[in-house]
């Protein structure tokens, strides 16, 4: 964030919220707090989350297109309007005394009298020989930050989603030739996505597979398909979904569910009072950053409710 | 309004905000013409030093950018070891050398680059208490990121480390490179993926890595901290 962000950081403050994470919907519970004029501070970190690595957006309404860089752009502008102040850190413990929080990084203490959990998710890994070995030397989780280190190459895309489809239609501008491995019998995307890769003459679809392994010497240079036949790529993105950011939660007591995912009811409360939850941690079942900045802004309203139930003055 | 009116009405609003001097040296390269004027020779710095104004003349008088031709200051080129240009350097009143750019500091870069000119001229530093705290079990580090200017979580990587450096007392220093624009040094690390953190020319860290994992990787062990 810009300088002036973290200046307004106040160590000393009780905070009437303290917002974990820095996607939209940690944002969007910020943005609404700020403006219920509750003292708000947003920790995270990785500022823009996931969504950040999207690089087109078009089902948020209002916004007919957007990358996902431009999108958390204009999360930003917003959120310095109200003069919001983000910090990246990462909190690594959460103490409960009388009337609120204490939250523990290694760089600095925080003070909070409720906690919105918007942790998200991180990729998932397919957990197999060869995959942590070429990280970052072939293997990646992110088209947009790394797709054009692939001009006129060959790449794969593991997975059948809407975001393995996003991500196999951004490879195109680089790569000559993309092929979208998926172990199902048809990829799961949106309508709209689903026919331009269809479209697409660059992307070819290799169904009802799994890969074993990945090999290579200082690069990638193939992909071991599950029937034992070598597949020759020079890079492999991996887009299989992803895991809830819950280690915290489930350390200090919080619910979740079989998923790792935060149980929260319609109101985005936990089992803990004064600790809300929302977004991907939290365990919504269709995820997006529109019904998660829903759920952050309902979590700063409950917590608005909350401070006033505890007659806190805020 | 345009993505790069966008931009430059960030850094006009952002630089408005300086309130201390600050000076910057940027090394590019000169040639002198047959009517003995000079112009600019290397093929990117016009364009950079461009840029650069446009941080200057919004600062109310609180940046300077100074230019140095390599062709001009050798002593200072061996000093420095500029062996590219452009080449901006942020140098400490104690004559160390902090942060090393070479990649223009444009779309999401600006916010790094702001944060850290901002910091350099006294701003507070988030991380400084801590840095400090464990400053005796730092060896002199360099911290060279690579970055392309369509990563989403370089600008946040870059900022973490310009922080670590500018409080370090001269432990620290941080190069950010822009692969892109540096081709060979991308070639030469082996780098297909960005961010790209490599940690005193041993220790690699490919994509998003967070103020934790940088601080332990430079001390090679557990964080102390007291409060």
């Amino acid at each position: 964030m810009f300088p002036t962000d973290s200046l307004g950081f106040d160590p000393e403050k009780i905070y009437d919220i303290i917002v974990l994470g820095g996607g939209p919907t940690a944002i969007g519970c910020a943005i609404y707090a700020a403006r219920f004029a509750m003292d708000v501070l947003i920790v995270g970190k990785t500022f823009g989350g996931l969504i950040a690595t999207t690089h087109i957006i078009e089902n948020y309404p209002g916004i007919t297109s957007v990358s996902g860089p431009g999108f958390m752009e204009m999360f930003r502008e917003h959120m310095q309007s109200l003069n919001i102040s983000y910090i990246s850190d990462e909190i690594g413990s959460i103490e409960q005394k009388e009337d609120y929080f204490v939250l523990q990084s290694f760089f600095q203490q925080f003070k909070a009298r409720t906690i919105c959990i918007a942790t998200g998710s991180e990729r998932r890994k397919l957990g197999i020989p060869g995959e942590e070995e070429f990280t970052g030397r072939g293997v990646s989780y992110c088209a947009t930050c790394d797709g054009p280190f692939f001009k006129d190459k060959v790449v794969c895309v593991i997975g059948g989603s809407d975001s393995a489809t996003k991500e196999a239609l951004f490879l195109t501008q680089n790569a000559k030739k993309v092929y979208i491995i998926y172990r199902g019998e048809e990829i799961r995307a949106e309508p709209i996505n689903k026919k331009r890769v269809y479209d697409n003459e660059k992307i070819e679809i290799i169904y009802k597979t799994n890969i074993t392994g990945i090999k290579g010497d200082n690069s990638v240079r193939a992909v071991i398909f599950d029937n034992g036949k070598e597949f020759e790529v020079d890079g492999v993105f991996i887009e299989i979904g992803s895991n809830p950011n819950s280690d915290l939660a489930k350390r200090i007591g919080v619910n979740t569910n079989e998923k790792g995912e935060i149980i929260i009811n319609r109101k985005s409360e936990t089992n803990i009072p004064g600790i809300f939850a929302a977004g991907d941690v939290a365990d919504a079942p269709f995820k997006q950053a529109i019904t998660g900045v829903a759920e952050g802004v309902i979590a700063a309203y409950s917590a608005f409710d909350y401070l006033k139930e505890m007659e806190i003055e805020y | 309004m345009s993505s790069d009116e966008h931009y430059k009405e960030i850094i006009r609003r952002e630089m408005a905000k300086l309130k201390t001097p600050v000076k910057l040296k940027v090394f590019t390269s000169q040639r002198i013409e047959a009517d003995g004027s000079k112009i600019r020779a290397c093929m990117d710095c016009s364009q950079f030093m461009t840029l650069l104004r446009i941080y200057e003349e919004n600062s109310n008088g609180m940046l300077t950018i100074e230019e140095m031709s390599i062709d001009d200051n050798p002593e200072f080129v061996k000093q420095y070891d500029i062996s590219r240009v452009p080449t901006i350097l942020f140098i400490d009143n104690n004559g160390r050398e902090v942060i090393r750019y070479l990649a223009a500091p444009q779309g999401a870069e600006i916010q790094p680059f702001i944060q850290s000119i901002f910091t350099f001229a006294g701003a507070p530093n988030y991380y400084e208490a801590t840095i400090k705290q464990n400053l005796n079990r730092i060896e002199p580090s360099t911290i060279k990121i690579m970055m392309t200017e369509t990563c989403p979580y370089c600008p946040q990587v870059i900022t973490i480390a310009n922080m670590f450096a500018l409080a370090s007392e001269g432990k620290i220093r941080t190069v950010i490179i822009d692969i892109n624009h540096n081709q060979d040094i991308g070639q030469y690390y082996d780098a297909a993926g960005v961010p790209y953190t490599i940690i005193n020319d041993q220790k690699t860290i490919t994509g998003m890595v967070g103020p934790n994992e940088i601080l332990r990787s430079l001390i090679g062990g557990n964080i102390r901290v007291s409060y």
